[in-house]
């Protein structure tokens, strides 16, 4: 059973991702709510992936993909976007991100995603 | 649905708080930095859950005020006590909004004419229209 970390700010977000996730069979390993406990959380829980918002206090969701691909370059990272943050995305792929979903969620979508980067992983 | 109906107007609510203090900052100062990323990280939060719920009026009204704080932040400071009060009337609507949806359950009713006029530069393009000759 593939182990993500949740990263964003907004608790509604966190919990509608978990039920999406969870409802999968994936397990929530851990929440973040900004981009230094997200990097925090990653050294700790070492996820197989994080869902990471792009908008976060304290530190961006993108500085926080650099923190942790510091950290662990094989790490597989997945942001959260909303339309009209493209650019914010390609940052955050060359940062090391290995996909993205957008805003508002579509649960097939995000399911979708997950499992092709832990594909990749394997 | 319901209990992320109930989640949104929570965590709406405290966001239209923070967003409150640091207008509030910002008449104060008008390059305040930490006030400016304040109020455009919370219109994205707010735009983010309405949108995930259906409250497309409230949506793009955060989405705009989004938008608007993206191009303060770019400038480095509000522009003026009028920019400002555009700032304060957003904050205002979406309160109005979130009011509603907690008494409702329904999306409220667009607000076409804020949306227009928080649009960035459309106050520019707007002004340049009055300055225009009409022949």
């Amino acid at each position: 059973m593939a182990r993500i970390l949740v990263a964003d700010d907004a608790s509604f977000m966190r919990q509608m991702i978990r039920e999406i996730v969870e409802s999968e069979g994936f397990e929530v390993c851990g929440e973040a709510s900004d981009g230094i406990e997200a990097i925090d959380e990653y050294k700790r829980l070492q996820p197989d992936v994080v869902t990471m918002d792009i908008v976060m206090p304290r530190k961006s969701g993108i500085d926080a993909v650099r923190g942790i691909m510091d950290i662990d370059p094989t790490a597989c990272v997945v942001m959260c976007s909303a339309l009209g943050q493209e650019t914010l995305v390609t940052e955050a792929l060359q940062a090391g991100a290995k996909d993205f979903i957008v805003k508002p969620f579509k649960p097939d979508s995000v399911i979708d995603t997950l499992k092709k980067v832990l594909e990749k992983e394997v | 649905m319901a209990k992320y109906r109930v989640i949104f107007i929570e965590e709406s609510m405290e966001h239209l708080v923070e967003m409150s203090s640091a207008m509030l900052e910002l008449e104060k100062g008008f390059a305040n930095a930490e006030a400016i990323d304040m109020i455009f990280r919370m219109a994205h939060s707010i735009k983010g859950m309405a949108a995930s719920l259906e409250y497309d009026s409230i949506a793009e009204v955060s989405h705009r005020l989004e938008d608007r704080m993206q191009e303060i932040r770019s400038a480095g400071s509000v522009a003026d006590n009028d920019e400002l009060a555009l700032l304060f009337r957003g904050l205002e609507r979406l309160e109005t909004m979130v009011a509603a949806v907690r008494e409702t359950g329904e999306s409220p009713p667009p607000d076409l004419e804020l949306v227009a006029v928080l649009t960035p530069s459309a106050d520019e393009s707007s002004k340049k229209k009055v300055l225009s000759p009409t022949l």
